[in-house]
């Protein structure tokens, strides 16, 4: 296995030094050291956005982490171009139909997206949408896990406003229109349940 | 945590189970059937296991038809 140390080098390099390793043995099982916290997250993150597994050894003051590339994952397609997908909530039902139905849908859908393994990059919560990040939810649990894996959460503020529900906001952040108008012009997919 | 998940025989009942549950002070979760367990677009009551047996008892009493029940190793 090949051994780079990273010891006494200041960040980025490590970061560096690892991307630049992985390129060169693309299948390869790669053994990084480096001597601080700051390292270790940092390369750990950077080849877990690769599509590497990761596992880290804490010898003294040192972390020597174990990096295994992933057979299909190549470098060129990986996370600077990671499709955006954005999940566009205008209701607190999901589809058109009953009521207590639809809630029944919403919250399964949320509760599935939390639990795959692509993920959105932002969910766009507008109109009654906005009922489903404040308080007395049924989805915060799931919009929570969301939000912890690096999912951009974002609630109309004129909706908040309108329905009261500015003070009730338990998940994400208050946004207006010219973020959500982006948002959306700029996602390469959109989904709408 | 070991969960258990509930089946009903349909949507109307899960949702009046969940309901009934949630108004006599369970923790439990409306979630969609997990795969392994059916290929149904349905939602069945996920709680603790340790809450299965009194949960069992009030949807019985309440009339409520359960269709199986299953731990989950989670």
């Amino acid at each position: 296995m090949k051994e780079i140390d990273c010891r006494g080098l200041a960040c980025p390099q490590p970061v560096l030094t690892t991307k630049k390793a992985l390129e060169e043995s693309p299948q390869g099982k790669l053994m990084v050291i480096v001597d601080n916290l700051a390292a270790r997250d940092n390369v750990e993150r950077f080849a877990q956005s690769q599509g590497a597994s990761v596992s880290v050894e804490k010898k003294g003051n040192d972390f020597y982490l174990t990096i295994e590339k992933g057979g299909t994952c190549d470098l060129a397609s990986s996370p600077q171009k990671a499709e955006k997908v954005v999940v566009y909530i205008n209701s607190n039902l999901m589809g058109v139909g009953d009521e207590a139905l639809g809630t029944t849908l919403m919250r399964s859908f949320l509760h599935v997206l939390s639990e795959m393994e692509t993920r959105p990059s932002t969910l766009v919560f507008i109109n009654s949408g906005v009922r489903l990040t404040t308080e007395g939810s049924m989805v915060l649990e799931d919009l929570e896990a969301l939000s912890k894996k690096g999912v951009i959460i974002l609630s109309c503020g004129t909706c908040l406003d309108f329905y009261g529900l500015k003070e009730k906001l338990k998940v994400g952040v208050i946004s207006n229109m010219y973020d959500i108008a982006k948002t959306l012009f700029e996602a390469d997919r959109l989904i709408r349940p | 945590m070991p969960y258990v998940v509930i089946l009903f025989p349909s949507t109307h009942y899960a949702i009046r189970a969940e309901k009934m549950a949630k108004g006599s002070g369970f923790t439990v979760k409306l979630i969609p059937v997990p795969r392994h367990l059916s290929s149904d677009c349905g939602v069945c009551l996920r709680c603790s296991s340790d809450q299965k047996e009194p949960l069992e008892c009030l949807l019985q009493q309440e009339g409520i038809k359960i269709e199986g029940i299953h731990f989950l190793s989670d």
